[in-house]
């Protein structure tokens, strides 16, 4: 049998060194040698409007709206291609930031408002769009969120509501005609409800995601100024201030109101509850509208964010978050039929299909919500309402210590050594 | 039988053939017909294993030195600051590590104990037997996230089956938040992952036992031995090595049971159900992968201390049997 005369043991091992050595190598070139990092480039607004374009998000509650306008913008751009790359959420918020920035996935790509917005904005991920000319067709005090370092890298798109959802039916049924607007009243209100036989708060308490809704309407009077958590992240403020003590206490104020075991209740169960009028008010918000109808929730809903202070302290009776931060990647070889789909989704009779079809308002300007329980609920756009609290925190970490102390609140724990346990977390971090 | 076929080469080898010269250090004989070629065959494997494990793990050593956030271009060295943050000042790692033992603890004693009583009790091929190993043996072939799924139903304490049994028997004080309970969220899902494992560690029992020789147990028959004193001295030292193997397998299991508690537990979990991998996983989705991957480290070195201490463990054990 022949033998090979030029391969021999040691020869091999001498080509697994050197293979060995140079993948070393090209590992110690470091990280970022093929990032986009930098001061963001202005995205391309001309070009042409062909090829294939990923659509990086995170809604695949959405995904169906989106194959239709997909469709409508294919007969606009006949030669455009649009597919979506849908990741859960949980999995886009750890993960997307590593698959947008290689520029495979997400021509056009979404950001959470906060943490991720301003890590893919300090990546930059993000195109500048100042020079887009649709951005006039936004609210201006809508998107800024998407602004980074003074430059409107990212457009939000959604506007969504983070206040307890009520059951209008179960509230008429109990006597409660109007909204409480001071703490009192909102105790005197789940007091009434509880004693008809409903529970007043089907409490997420499982879903740590789900929990910091509530936290944002319980601190928006409480708190001295409205950057209130970027101040317990930057060492100003603490958990142990009186503010977040007396939201605290008040939280422990609701623990006879949410059904019993309510820190192992996830939020499916939640809705269910809320759903099957068990509960009468679902403290998560608007953006649960649509899940709830689609658990076959008949009756009129409403929203109610808990004023925690005498009506006449009150500064805001609500909470508001612009998110789905739209972007176009720097990484992205056809900025050109990106910028065409984002100016595409920009258009408000576009933007009106969106919402009416998801149940969520959107940023824009002289859009025409039809939707039944959008209009219900559209006089909150022009309320004095707080641009969410908690999405000011960018770690992650602390965010997480700060919604657990309020959960462990609810569950028992006294507020001042739930206090204590989160400023444990925040001094660590801080440090 | 053809005894020539059986032969071995020296055997026939002539006698008038001078000796083999002594073996080189540089270079050993090759079997005559051994083709060089034959090396390429394990490269893919090594490239896989080079590329995908070995690079990436000196990689993580490299970064756990740093403050690298996962997406800049530059980065700092910070020496060994990252470690003794996580040793002396880190609250949410410390926790992460007793939810983890805790876990393990009770993963390995009653996932161990429970895959030796069924094995024992299951060990004979009838019918009934095979058909009671493949009952418990189902959960293993089912995807984690669908047993979290599962597990889920059964905890929630709304519409959850455990706590609607109980109520249903009068036992309404026994109803908990299970996984809502801080104190004991984490052995409600090391429950789970018994339920989910037991099976799987059976089936290595019972191949441990099967290769017992019937002789040894007929031995101890004779000399008297009770049924008790058979399993100890018969049985318990002679499945050792499977011991050994479901015990170490148990534990690495034990710390990396990251998808059960983020589908139990959401992401993030609760503190009370995190562990080292899922506090892994947090640090690196708060984009400091220089910490993470201190933690990394940090996390295999104590899973190579654990399995150490519990194959001695196991060893001294069956040495005193």
């Amino acid at each position: 049998m022949p033998q090979n005369p030029t391969l021999t043991r040691r020869h091999l091992l001498q080509f697994l060194g050197a293979a060995g050595a140079s993948a070393a190598l090209g590992g110690c070139a470091g990280p970022g040698s093929s990032t986009n990092s930098g001061p963001a480039s202005a995205a391309q607004t001309t070009g042409p409007v062909t090829g294939e374009l990923s659509f990086a998000h995170w809604r695949a509650e959405d995904k169906a709206v989106f194959d239709q306008l997909i469709r409508q913008f294919h007969k606009r751009y006949p030669d455009a291609r649009v597919a979506q790359d849908i990741s859960p959420s949980d999995d886009y918020q750890a993960s997307a930031l590593q698959q947008v920035k290689g520029g495979e996935v997400g021509d056009v790509f979404t950001a959470f408002r906060g943490a991720q917005f301003l890590d893919m904005a300090g990546a930059g991920l993000f195109a500048d769009l100042a020079a887009l000319p649709v951005i006039d067709r936004y609210r201006t005090d809508m998107i800024q969120p998407g602004e980074y370092e003074g430059t409107q890298l990212g457009l939000p798109y959604q506007l969504v509501f983070n206040m307890p959802v009520f059951n209008a039916d179960l509230f008429d049924q109990h006597g409660v005609s109007e909204p409480p607007d001071d703490w009192d009243g909102f105790l005197s209100l789940c007091e009434t409800l509880k004693s008809g036989g409903v529970t007043p708060m089907a409490f997420p308490g499982a879903d740590l995601g789900n929990t910091t809704h509530l936290l944002n309407s319980m601190v928006m009077n409480n708190a001295p100024s409205t950057d209130m958590f970027t101040k317990i992240q930057s060492g100003d403020y603490a958990c142990t201030d009186d503010w977040f003590l007396k939201t605290l206490e008040q939280y422990a104020q609701l623990r006879p109101y949410v059904q019993p075991n309510a820190t192992g209740t996830d939020v499916e169960p939640a809705e269910q509850m809320f759903a099957s009028k068990q509960a009468a008010m679902l403290p998560t918000g608007s953006f649960h509208i649509i899940a709830l109808r689609s658990l076959g929730v008949k009756f009129p809903v409403g929203l109610l964010s808990p004023i925690t202070v005498p009506a006449t302290d009150a500064k805001y009776v609500g909470v508001h978050n612009a998110t789905f931060v739209l972007g176009v990647n720097t990484a992205s070889d056809n900025q050109g039929a990106a910028t065409a789909f984002i100016e595409y989704l920009s258009d408000p009779e576009v933007a009106a299909q969106y919402a009416n079809a998801t149940v969520q308002h959107v940023t824009l300007d002289g859009v025409d919500y039809t939707n039944p329980d959008l209009q219900a609920i559209e006089h909150w756009l022009h309320e004095d309402t707080i641009l969410t609290p908690i999405y000011q925190f960018t770690d992650l970490d602390i965010s997480d210590a700060v919604s657990q102390a309020c959960v462990d609140v609810i569950g028992g724990t006294s507020p001042q050594q739930a206090a204590e346990d989160a400023q444990q977390i925040v001094d660590e971090r801080v440090q | 039988m053809n005894t020539e076929t059986t032969t071995s080469p020296q055997t026939t080898m002539p006698p008038s053939r001078a000796p083999d010269p002594p073996p080189s250090n540089r270079r050993r004989r090759r079997t005559p017909g051994f083709h060089r070629g034959l090396y390429l065959f394990p490269l893919p494997a090594l490239a896989i294993y080079v590329f995908l494990f070995a690079i990436p793990t000196l990689e993580a050593f490299r970064y756990s030195v740093t403050d690298w956030d996962g997406f800049s271009p530059d980065f700092q060295n910070v020496g060994l600051e990252n470690f003794s943050q996580l040793a002396t000042n880190d609250s949410l790692f410390q926790n992460a590590l007793v939810n983890n033992l805790k876990f393990m603890l009770v993963v390995v004693v009653a996932q161990t104990a429970l895959a030796l009583v069924l094995a024992v009790l299951l060990v004979r091929n009838s019918r009934s037997s095979i058909l009671l190993r493949a009952l418990f043996f189902f959960p293993t072939i089912l995807s984690s996230v669908a047993v979290a799924f599962v597990w889920k139903f059964m905890y929630d304490p709304n519409f959850g089956l455990i706590n609607e049994a109980l109520g249903a028997v009068g036992l309404e004080a026994l109803q908990s938040a299970f996984l809502g309970d801080p104190s004991k969220a984490i052995f409600f899902v090391a429950l789970t992952q018994v339920w989910f494992h037991a099976g799987q560690m059976m089936i290595i029992y019972i191949a441990g036992l099967q290769q017992v020789p019937v002789n040894l147990y007929e031995s101890a028959l004779v000399d008297g031995a009770s049924r008790w004193q058979r399993f100890r001295y018969v049985t318990w030292p002679m499945i050792a090595p499977a011991t050994a193997i479901v015990v170490a397998y148990t534990t690495v299991q034990s710390f990396k049971a990251f998808d059960l508690i983020l589908g139990l537990g959401g992401n993030p979990p609760t503190a009370s159900l995190d562990i080292l991998s899922t506090r892994i996983y947090s640090t690196f989705t708060n984009s400091e992968f220089g910490y993470a991957a201190a933690e990394s480290v940090l996390f295999m070195a104590i899973i190579g201390l654990v399995t150490w201490a519990q194959r001695r463990a196991v060893r001294l054990t069956q040495a005193e049997a």
